[in-house]
């Protein structure tokens, strides 16, 4: 390249290049010498939006059904919760019989009022964390919360303004909260909710939901029993005949429930050719049947130290981890936020991948709480 | 008490190349890194059956076969070059004016962008030409000044590279117009502009023309699984290369003692090291990491004097269709509201402007996304604080929501091609979502403006006088060679030979 431009100017030019910063010492010499600023409104609003952790009290227990029981969460540190959007959950974590559980519940009420969240915990056999709660937690009892997270929402950009929602048991939790919510917002032109559950007992909230409907032409729910036989309830479960019946074409559906409800829904929708694009689901975990239990040994590998425990084939690592004393990193407990996140050193596993990102698969990462031990297991945590 | 040789704190880009060269050189290197993945905006996230991609549209300086870039090169010297899969686009961008609704689409490779360029704009060859060719020095020279360690003698420069020393002072827009070229072709050329964050009319010559350079001389480049793959495959090296990285591992604290580095604490540990290598920003290292009686108040001033560049707003859109379904026929998509980028920087400053860079990366990437679908990610950049004065804990979703849609629609409306009925997954984030993974002021994803005396070549030699407290350094989008993947990945490896000649 030959030699460019700015001749008459080179003398200068070069004279100036002499100083090689440019005039960026004469520039700051007058400046501040405080501290530099470096939090800034936004930065200000993380803590508000995502605490790390936060510390409540159980201000009120109010048992909706036989098995299943509402608590009110209040913050002891600030007087408010994170704002979160309908649908969200938190993780709660409890300590009993000398361990640490750590469970995701969805936020069950509403969105504007935060000083306090409810949350409604409905008992499952063998449950640990559903147990203790239901059982032996108290008004005034601390607990601490992680959280809000999730991805279950109405979103105005992506889904259509005609939804509806399917609820099944405890599924209703989260529901609940997104109703409420686009009703009041009127973010939604309508709603139909078809709720299933064992028995009419079982159903919670029916005053709401019904006066709801009453005020709002645009809402209508429909209350599905599977144990009980009723004159005025429909019976059975949410099946293709329903679901036509309800015109679903370009109507997004909101998906809540137990494990069985989304594997016999996802064949219908199948079979209907209903596009992803209108199906959003709450997350969930297939728990994993078997009959023989083997026992190995895990070991992990975490900041430089080194545990090993027993781990057990009908049991996630986490699980694992929970009976071994070892904390372990988790908030949804069911493969999908990533939180616990590890690398699989050796060892053979039966675990879901779909969560995972394409390049981490190759590389053998697993998600510790969807994840059963095929042999001893080495895993390194984050 | 552990004790390590180096503590790198934040495994971003910067990061992660400064641990691995030193890890490689034979040091023991600690990397410290809040969040729970390697790569810090370089990752990816998952929602339903996408992946997307957080921040990397295109890398640049990432050569082929035969044909070296700065990256690869870079990558070579790494050990990781054959363990990462890149894929090169053939288009270098493509701009819409929303004004007259005038597109270019530029191509890769010299000779074609000039030729290009004189199709849109007849008379501009001459100095499209010019223009390549100061490239080229340019180009030798910066790698003359990287590679020399030591003081750099400037008679020797001047006599090597003329044209570098001459243009090195010079704004982007002195220099297109002296070379005489045509109004239309310097806005063309300067589309780029928007990913350095400052307009030519304060942006260094040097440093624009050394990435244009880049792109248009390899093409843009992308890995096939997301920049999650580069920051994983790094990460990966420095471990087995004997390094040693904790997570959810935020550091508080740097200990300084007689103006020597001497550890580092997070919440519950403390660590001993003589040498810390800070991935993040000045402002708030020495604004609360260092006690107050050993910060100096020259630093104190420039940090005081510097302004936070660009924040950024990313729409990740999974879409159930192909992008010959949709109608995408370009990798990356320019829309602006005016080719002048001084206009269009002071439009940017409010928070709905509608200027975006549209990126489908199936268009280069066939295993971007499933088969019958496809990826669009909007960005939308934002100068100045009004998205911290815009937000609050009431509004917030709403605002998240509007954005959104109001960056759909200028999409839409500009390119004429209608997305909104196949959006299956949407994601948004904000200068907010990125304050939260990265804890940089305001979420700033470009770090410093690039104003005139905070260019690449002040930056880059005041270093040694700025570097006050002995053993501290800063590498990545806050460092010497400003924000973006290549120059974040080329300054660490600059800061670890640094450290190292320590
Ligand atoms: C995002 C999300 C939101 C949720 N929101 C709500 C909500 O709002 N309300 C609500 O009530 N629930 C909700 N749930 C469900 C709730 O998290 C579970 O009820 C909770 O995890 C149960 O915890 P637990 O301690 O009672 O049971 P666990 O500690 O999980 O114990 C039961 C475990 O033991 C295993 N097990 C059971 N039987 C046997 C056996 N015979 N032999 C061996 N192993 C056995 C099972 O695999 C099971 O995993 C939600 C779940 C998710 C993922
Ligand atoms: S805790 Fe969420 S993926 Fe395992």
């Amino acid at each position: 390249m030959k030699d460019i431009v700015m001749e008459k100017e080179q003398k200068k030019l070069f004279e100036k290049f002499n100083d090689l910063s440019l005039g960026r010492r004469d520039i700051t010499k007058h400046s501040s010498k405080d501290l530099p600023k470096y939090n800034y409104p936004v930065n200000n609003l993380v803590s508000a939006f995502h605490p790390s952790k936060m510390e409540v009290v159980v201000t009120k227990i109010v048992e909706e059904n036989e098995n299943t029981k509402s608590f009110w969460l209040k913050r002891e540190d600030s007087e408010y919760l994170p704002p979160f959007k309908a649908g969200s959950y938190i993780t709660l974590e409890v300590h009993t019989n000398g361990r640490i559980y750590k469970r995701p519940y969805t936020i069950s009420s509403d969105t504007n009022s935060l000083k306090e969240y409810r949350i409604t915990i409905q008992e499952e056999k063998n449950g640990i964390v559903s147990h203790y709660m239901c059982h032996e937690c108290k008004e005034n009892d601390k607990l601490t919360i992680y959280g809000p997270f999730g991805h279950f929402h109405y979103s105005l950009i992506r889904d259509s303004s005609d939804i509806i929602c399917l609820a099944g048991g405890s599924g209703i939790t989260g529901v609940r909260s997104m109703i409420v919510d686009l009703l009041r917002t009127k973010k939604v032109s309508s709603i139909e909710l078809i709720y299933g559950t064992k028995t009419v007992n079982d159903i919670l909230w029916k005053p709401e939901f019904d006066e709801l409907a009453k005020k709002n032409k645009n809402f209508k729910v429909t209350y599905l029993l599977s144990e009980e036989k009723r004159e005025d309830y429909p019976y059975g479960f949410i099946n293709e005949d329903l679901l036509r019946n309800l015109n679903p074409e370009g109507k997004t559906f909101f998906v809540s429930g137990p494990v069985a409800m989304y594997q016999a829904l996802n064949d219908v929708f199948v079979k209907m050719d209903i596009p992803n694009k209108f199906i959003r689901h709450e997350e969930f975990r297939e728990s994993l049947e078997t009959e023989d239990v083997e026992t190995y040994e895990l070991t992990i590998h975490q900041k430089g130290n080194v545990t090993v425990i027993p781990c057990k084939s009908n049991q996630t690592l986490v699980q694992s981890m929970e009976e071994g004393r070892f904390s372990a990193p988790v908030h949804c407990t069911v493969g999908i936020c990533g939180y616990c996140r590890s690398k699989l050193i050796s060892g053979t596993v039966k675990t879901d991948t779909s969560a995972l990102r394409k390049k981490d698969v190759d590389l053998k990462y697993i998600h510790p709480c969807v994840t059963y031990p095929l042999s001893d297991i080495e895993i390194e945590l984050p | 008490m552990e004790k390590f040789d180096c503590i790198v704190i934040g495994a971003g880009n910067g990061g992660l190349v400064a641990a691995l060269t030193l890890q490689k050189k034979g040091k023991n290197v600690l990397i410290l890194e809040k969040g729970l993945a390697p790569g810090g905006v370089a990752t990816s996230f998952r929602r339903g059956r996408f992946e997307f991609d957080a921040s990397l549209h295109e890398l640049c300086g990432y050569g082929e076969l035969g044909n070296k870039g700065e990256i690869d090169a870079l990558f070579e010297r790494l050990g990781i070059e054959s363990k990462v899969e890149m894929m090169h686009a053939k288009e270098a961008f493509h701009v819409v004016d929303k004004l007259t609704k005038d597109e270019y689409s530029m191509p890769v490779g010299v000779d074609n962008f000039i030729e290009k360029m004189e199709e849109y704009v007849p008379g501009s060859r001459d100095s499209m030409t010019t223009f390549f060719g100061l490239c080229e020095d340019i180009q030798d020279a910066l790698s003359y000044l990287h590679s020399e360690k030591g003081a750099i003698d400037e008679k020797d420069l001047y006599q090597k590279y003329p044209n570098f020393v001459q243009l090195a002072p010079y704004k982007v827009n002195a220099v297109l117009e002296k070379i005489k070229m045509p109004k239309k072709a310097i806005e063309i050329l300067s589309t780029y502009w928007v990913y350095l964050g400052s307009p030519i009319d304060d942006l260094s010559f040097v440093h624009y023309a050394s990435m244009v350079y880049s792109y248009v001389l390899y093409g843009p480049a992308i890995p096939t699984y997301t920049s999650h793959e580069l920051s994983r495959v790094l990460e990966n090296e420095f471990k087995n290369a004997g390094g040693t990285i904790y997570y959810l591992s935020e550091v508080e604290k740097i200990d300084v003692e007689d103006g020597e580095v001497t550890g580092v604490q997070t919440k519950d540990t403390s660590y001993a090291t003589s040498h810390v290598i800070a991935n993040l920003s000045p402002k708030v290292v020495y604004g609360k990491m260092i006690s107050k009686e050993n910060v100096p108040i020259e630093n104190c001033q420039l940090e005081n004097e510097r302004i936070l560049g660009a924040r950024g707003v990313s729409i990740y859109l999974g879409l159930n269709a192909s992008c010959e379904e949709i109608g995408f026929h370009h990798y990356t998509y320019f829309l602006s509201n005016n080719l002048n980028s001084k206009v269009e920087y002071k439009k940017m400053q409010e928070v709905f402007h509608g200027n975006v860079v549209g990126v489908v990366p199936n268009i280069v990437n066939k295993k971007a996304s499933p088969e019958g679908t496809c990826i669009l990610n909007l960005t939308s950049l934002i100068f100045g604080d009004a998205f911290d004065k815009l937000v609050n804990k009431e509004n917030y979703f709403d605002v998240k929501e509007q954005l959104a849609d109001f960056l759909i629609r200028s999409f839409e409306e500009t390119t004429g091609i209608s997305i909104r009925e196949y959006i299956e997954e949407i994601e948004i984030a904000t200068p907010l979502t990125f304050a939260r993974y990265t804890g940089h002021p305001s979420g700033v994803i470009y770090g410093y403006m690039a104003k005139g005396y905070d260019n690449l070549l002040p930056r880059t030699f005041s270093e040694e006088e700025e570097t006050r407290i002995k053993g501290l350094r800063f590498c990545g989008g806050f460092g010497a060679r400003l924000s973006g993947f290549s120059s974040t990945y080329l300054n660490g490896e600059d800061v670890a030979m640094k450290t190292l000649g320590e």
